[in-house]
């Protein structure tokens, strides 16, 4: 339990954190941690392949792209940044938890059973049965991802043809 | 013939790298064209079925085994389709000529493909994790597409992007895990046929406000707006236009309000909500545009007030509501696409989008300026122009819906928008040639004929508005409508 | 004839607008040969149409009761015989007065742009229809006015395009009310009492008409564009189409969609609009130093009398203001185009500098002179017969104050033509103006017929009276009474001709009074006689009685101009060019100041945005 608690704090401070620097390449950094704690949670809770995807997809590919990317190009001038609007997300963001808190709690209660039934059955029947075209959708997913690392990783090679 | 749609651009999307090897230009140019205007061969071939069937459901055999491989095609959908195809169409071929100092051609179709591959398919499947995952699929290609140029805005832009994307994504997806957990189906009848049979008023309530604030992010609608102004004019012009003409429209627009009309059932409290939610977008962005210096970042927040007219008469329910927000939806995705292409001639021409730097290019650069004009007062809705008819339609529908405080601040929002195009023309293309623009030529055919051909559209789309109301968008309003009356109250 | 003939006037002006707008630069005379002869064209279109009298082109369009309806009868083939003839005088005098100017293509095809709105605008049976045409109609305004090519010119464009988006803006909202209330968008199957909601939007389709028209308070950009935008804009658009169609939509509001009722609140209404628009407007044109902004203000003025004419609700009244409208239309277009001649050749408008180019320029002095006296009301012509036909019926509502309002406007009216009259044509030679001869014949020849028919529809007043406006008052009249005018003796002997004629005499009086004193190059000519021993005595008497009457009485009538100027028409202008701008402005500004780029920020919004909506349904849900 305190080891759930713990990577759902991480998780939390480190998405806090991935909005609130300025610096885009510690901003990256922070989201690459937070999905990663992300993924274990999802391991520990049961869905290995949720886990897998979080972390290979959007832990791995797309923030290592990012922070490769603002890692090779040069920054912009330091946008000088109002204290009145680093606290208006952190206020909101507390918030939100606590309604969020009070309401779902409540709300949770109310939400029936799930109905066991027409969709059981092990992962691997599931999707290939009912869910195929999630598949579908999955190759296009890292399809897309696959094109991105192209598409941003072509400057370096363009760099040393000049 | 339906699943085409989706595994089409798929393919030579995956093919588009390797042809890269060998063939920089032609080959990427000429699949990518050919693929997207046989999808919209194919959507205008699909008029007559629809036309006498209502809906077509294909089902796809896999090795002689049935996979649950279901999509669904109604009037609503091939409108969508359709618009897609076109707009998509000229865009890329506006990019055979404006891609050529990016560099890439081939990544960059390849993943401007997938994107339409996501779009078409979340337009075509009738499940809702179906459509959060190619939700996914076109929003991962946009992230790219945006950071395209690689400057360090450009990233920047994307980044944030990409951030606030995920955080509505989240939020579609927490929703539909709830409505998974609670009806223990995600095809769209049997959610509904599930939610009527609950008892969960306010469970529900909560997940359509996650739905709102997720796709309504995705829609660009006040306050979910903040990450458009900065995305879409940093992204290259042919993908600014992708984005503001179609991608918003598709996953934002198209997936609430699918979700809406044939999920959760229009009822007086969200038609209210999301009216107010349309109306504020309309106001706010329009006057934020009114205060931009850069082209694109005006297109940009005009896009939010436009999305806000769309929402508007979407949220409004009535047959003629819904008939003129689609109307407007056809008519933007055309018209915007248009201007956004025609920032990227201006940019391609002068080298910047700043309207205090450019003047009097009206003389210089005629086809860009005249579809320039013509893009901005379909927008702004100035007769004969098809964008006219689509904010009159809207403005009638509340009318007759007896919401004259609406139908006032949507007038008062068109006068607005007038005003900020104007201001674009006048400080671009009327007035004196400023003298360091005297020697500059007109953009590239490809460019230019991409232009021409939305303004015509534009101009068309006006002048025979009557016909192509009752051929598309009447039946596409009613199919909408139809999935209305199958979702019965259940009391929200 | 087959009812297709009706899309000619709105198909045709377009074809060859198009046609005007493609002729390179370069290529000289065609483009006006062009022009002359279509709008030649049209004007024999408008009399075969007149003849037709009835015809109707039904065909759907939108559904929902939206058709595309036109509606030919007696009114609006009247209206389109107008405007067509209209149309044929404006293209002669532009052939020659806007052959040079940079952007004559623009002029032409924006000019036979707005005649087939116009045309559709008076053709349409259906409201949107009426409403698109109306609306179009605006961007030609906004366009013609920025070829005045000024520096201020794009900015009163402008205004001409927001005042007139307000108008038109209120008509539609008028007639999204008038159509929640009877269902039906057809205008000739309206036909309701005003109360309770059809009264607002009787208010807010009267503000369309009005606006249209130019009355107060929707006027202030005329003026303006009397120095801003082409002469011959001013003498096409203010001058005749516009008050034309705005007369016409003001008479169809309250004959046939709204049964105005003689001494009903909205009629008062009307009445009061009206007679303040002569009144102020008439002092404004007083003290007026440019000849075109001088005619601006009169344009102003005169639509007063229509106004007041036609809400009088009494036939004679209806007529009379109708009758105003075709008359004013004439005149002052003549007006105009007679200004448009003397800057066509001294390139001077300013009163000061103009005098005596009677001799150079005769024919323009002559249609001049007629206009101006048709314009004051003078007997025999046709500004008098109206304005009698306006006095009688204001007097039988039974408010003579409004007559007295009409008859304060008659005096000044002349007074300050015969000033123009006589600082422009007459008197001395001023040297500020090299010799010149007379213009061209197709800018006088417009000028010429226009007085001519200034002068036959005054003469034979009955003629028009019958023809045109009798029709119209048709079924207004109740049963058994004849619908004649003569018996309400238009003639000059009866007591109300009496009083307008004194008007007439006390501002020829106050003409000359006040030339004299300020002494004048023209008065040079009386010194001798000045000087003579008695009656020298006689001139100081009276200059030192009448001295401080008549500076007070023009220093009252200077502080009253300026004051209405100041607490009546700046305010008004006011509130479009500033209150407006600045408010979008400073939304603006504080919008753009939140949007700095944070994404924390950003996503606070996002975040706060759920927020609400989730408190907003719960609550709905409760």
């Amino acid at each position: 339990m305190a080891i759930q608690i713990i990577l759902l704090c991480g998780l939390v401070i480190f998405s806090g954190l991935a909005i609130l620097f300025k610096d885009l390449l510690k901003a990256a950094l922070s989201l690459a941690v937070a999905s990663l704690f992300l993924g274990i949670i999802f391991f520990r809770l049961g869905a290995p392949y949720a886990g897998v995807f979080e972390i290979s997809v959007v832990a791995g590919l797309i923030t290592v792209l990012f922070i490769l990317t603002i890692a090779l190009t040069k920054r912009g001038d330091e946008v000088t940044e109002a204290r009145l609007v680093k606290l208006a997300f952190p206020v909101f963001f507390i918030l939100f938890l606590v309604i969020d808190g009070l309401v779902m709690k409540s709300l949770l209660q109310k939400i029936p059973a799930l109905p066991s039934g027409p969709e059981a059955g092990s992962f691997g029947q599931v999707l290939w049965q009912q869910r195929t075209f999630d598949l579908v959708a999955q190759i296009g997913v890292i399809l897309a991802g696959v094109l991105a690392v192209l598409a941003l990783f072509r400057k370096k090679e363009e760099d040393k043809d000049e | 013939m339906v699943f085409s749609f989706i595994v089409i651009p798929l393919l030579v999307a995956a093919f588009l790298p390797l042809i890269g090897k060998f063939s920089k230009k032609l080959l990427p140019d000429v699949l990518t064209n050919a693929a997207l205007a046989y999808l919209l061969f194919n959507s205008i071939l699909l008029v007559k079925p629809i036309f006498h069937q209502g809906v077509i459901v294909q089902n796809l055999n896999w090795l002689g085994e049935k996979v649950n491989l279901q999509l669904a095609l109604d009037s609503f959908n091939l409108f969508m389709l359709f618009t897609i195809a076109l707009v998509s169409l000229c865009i890329s071929l506006f990019s055979i000529d404006y891609l050529e100092h990016y560099g890439h051609k081939s990544t960059f179709y390849a993943l401007f493909l997938v994107m339409i591959a996501g779009m078409n398919g979340l337009v075509l499947v009738p499940d809702l994790f179906s459509i959060y995952l190619f939700l996914e699929v076109a929003a991962v290609a946009s992230y790219a597409l945006v950071a395209f140029g690689l400057g360090y805005d450009e990233l920047e832009a994307s980044f944030k992007y990409l951030m606030l994307s995920v955080v509505a994504s989240a939020f579609a997806l927490l929703s539909i895990v709830i409505i998974f957990g609670m009806t223990g189906s995600l095809n769209f009848q049997a959610v509904a046929q599930g939610l009527q049979d609950l008892e969960a008023r306010l469970v529900v309530g909560v997940c359509v406000a996650f739905f709102i604030m997720g796709f309504g992010l995705k829609a660009a609608l006040v306050p979910f707006h903040a990450w458009l102004p900065d995305a879409h004019p940093s992204a290259p012009a042919p993908i600014s236009a992708m984005l503001s003409g179609l991608l918003i429209k598709v996953s934002g627009i198209y997936a609430l309000f699918r979700v809406i009309y044939s999920v959760i059932g229009i009822t007086p409290v969200l038609s209210r909500l999301l009216m107010a939610l349309g109306t504020v977008s309309m106001v706010v962005a329009a006057l934020l545009a009114l205060g931009q210096k850069d082209i694109k970042r005006m297109l940009a927040y005009s896009s939010i007030s436009q999305v806000g007219y769309i929402v508007l008469g979407l949220a409004l329910g009535t047959p003629l509501g819904i008939a003129g927000a689609l109307f407007h939806l056809f008519n933007h995705a055309v018209a915007k696409g248009l201007l956004f292409l025609n920032s990227g001639s201006i940019q391609h021409i002068t080298g910047t989008r700043n309207l205090e730097e450019l003047g009097g290019l009206g003389k210089k650069v005629p086809v860009t300026a005249g579809t320039n004009l013509v893009g901005s007062l379909s927008i702004a809705g100035v007769p004969p122009l098809a964008g006219f008819w689509s904010k009159l339609i809207i403005i009638m529908a509340l009318i007759q819906a007896r919401e004259f405080g609406y139908a006032l601040v949507a007038i008062l929002a068109s006068i607005l928008t007038l005003w900020y195009y104007l201001l674009i023309q006048r400080k671009a293309f009327f007035g004196r040639v400023a003298d360091r623009w005297l020697l500059v030529k007109e953009a590239p055919f490809w460019m230019s004929a991409a232009n021409v051909v939305l303004a015509l559209i534009c101009i068309l789309a006006g002048i025979f508005f009557s016909p192509i109301f009752k051929t598309w968008i009447s039946p596409a309003a009613e199919a909408l409508a139809r999935g209305v009356q199958q979702v019965l109250m259940w009391g929200l | 004839m087959s009812p297709t003939i009706l899309l000619w006037p709105i198909l045709f002006p377009a074809a060859v607008a198009v046609v005007l707008l493609l002729i390179p630069f370069r290529v000289r005379y065609v483009r006006e040969i062009l022009s002359v002869l279509s709008s030649g064209a049209l004007l024999y279109l408008g009399f075969l149409l007149f003849s037709q009298r009835h015809l109707s082109l039904v065909s759907d369009w939108l559904g929902l009761g939206i058709n595309f309806d036109l509606r030919l009868y007696h009114f609006s083939s009247f209206i389109l015989l107008a405007l067509t003839g209209f149309l044929f005088l404006i293209c002669l005098f532009s052939a020659v007065k806007m052959k040079n100017h940079p952007r004559v293509r623009e002029y032409y095809g924006y000019v036979f742009l707005a005649a087939a709105f116009s045309n559709g605008a008076v053709l349409a049976n259906n409201f949107v229809l009426l409403v698109f045409f109306w609306e179009a109609l605006l961007i030609t305004t906004y366009a013609l006015v920025t070829l005045g090519l000024k520096p201020t010119s794009h900015r009163t464009a402008v205004k001409s395009l927001i005042i007139g988006g307000f108008c038109d803006f209120a008509m539609i909202l008028g007639i999204g009310l008038l159509w929640a209330s009877t269902g039906t968008l057809t205008m000739d199957k309206i036909q309701v009492e005003p109360h309770g909601l059809t009264v607002a939007a009787f208010v807010l389709m009267m503000i369309g008409a009005i606006g249209k028209a130019g009355a107060m308070p929707f006027h202030t950009w005329i003026p303006d564009a009397a120095l801003d935008a082409p002469v011959s804009f001013m003498a096409f658009m203010p001058a005749s189409f516009e008050k034309l169609l705005g007369i016409y939509l003001l008479a169809r509001i309250t004959l046939d969609f709204f049964e105005l009722k003689v001494g009903s609140g909205l009629s008062i209404l009307l009445m009061i609009i009206g007679a303040a628009t002569i009144v102020f407007a008439v002092f404004m044109a007083l003290i007026q130093k440019d000849f075109k902004k001088l005619l601006s203000f009169h344009a102003v003025s005169q639509v007063g009398y229509m106004v007041l004419g036609v809400g009088t609700a009494i036939p004679i009244g209806i007529a009379g203001g109708i009758f105003h409208m075709i008359n004013h239309a004439m005149y002052k277009c003549g007006l105009f185009l007679s200004s448009g001649s003397v800057e066509h050749r001294t390139g001077i408008t300013e009163l000061k500098k103009l005098g005596g180019l009677a001799r150079e320029m005769p024919w323009t002095a002559l249609g001049f002179s007629v206009c101006a006296l048709a314009i004051s009301g003078v007997w025999p012509l046709n500004g008098f017969v109206s304005k009698e036909m306006v006095f009688h019926g204001a007097l039988e509502t039974g408010y003579p104050i409004f007559a007295i309002a009409a008859w304060v406007g008659a005096i000044f009216t002349f007074a300050s033509f015969l000033k123009a009259g006589h600082s422009v044509f007459f008197g001395p030679r001023t040297t500020e103006v090299p010799k010149t001869r007379e213009s061209e014949a197709p800018i006088v020849l417009p000028i010429l017929i226009l007085a001519a028919l200034c002068i036959t529809f005054g003469v034979y007043n009955k003629l028009p009276l019958q023809n045109f406006i009798q029709p119209i008052l048709q079924g207004r009249v109740e049963a058994g009474e004849h619908l004649d005018f003569t018996a309400h003796a238009l003639d000059l002997f009866n007591p109300i001709a009496g009083v307008s004629i004194l008007c007439l005499i006390i501002a020829l009086g106050i003409h000359f009074y006040g030339w004299n004193r300020g002494g004048k190059k023209a008065y040079l000519a009386s010194e001798p006689i000045h000087n003579l021993p008695v009656l020298h005595k006689l001139y100081d008497l009276s200059e030192a009685r009448f001295f401080d009457l008549y500076e007070q009485g023009i220093k009252f009538l200077q502080w009253l101009s300026r004051l209405l100027f100041r607490f009546i028409d700046r305010p008004v202008d006011y509130v479009y060019e500033k209150v407006v701008t600045a408010v979008g402005r400073t939304f603006t500004g504080l919008l753009q100041k939140a949007h700095n780029g944070q994404y924390a920020n950003y996503l606070a919004w996002t975040v706060g945005g759920l927020v609400v909506v989730v408190w907003i349904i719960l609550q709905l849900l409760k």
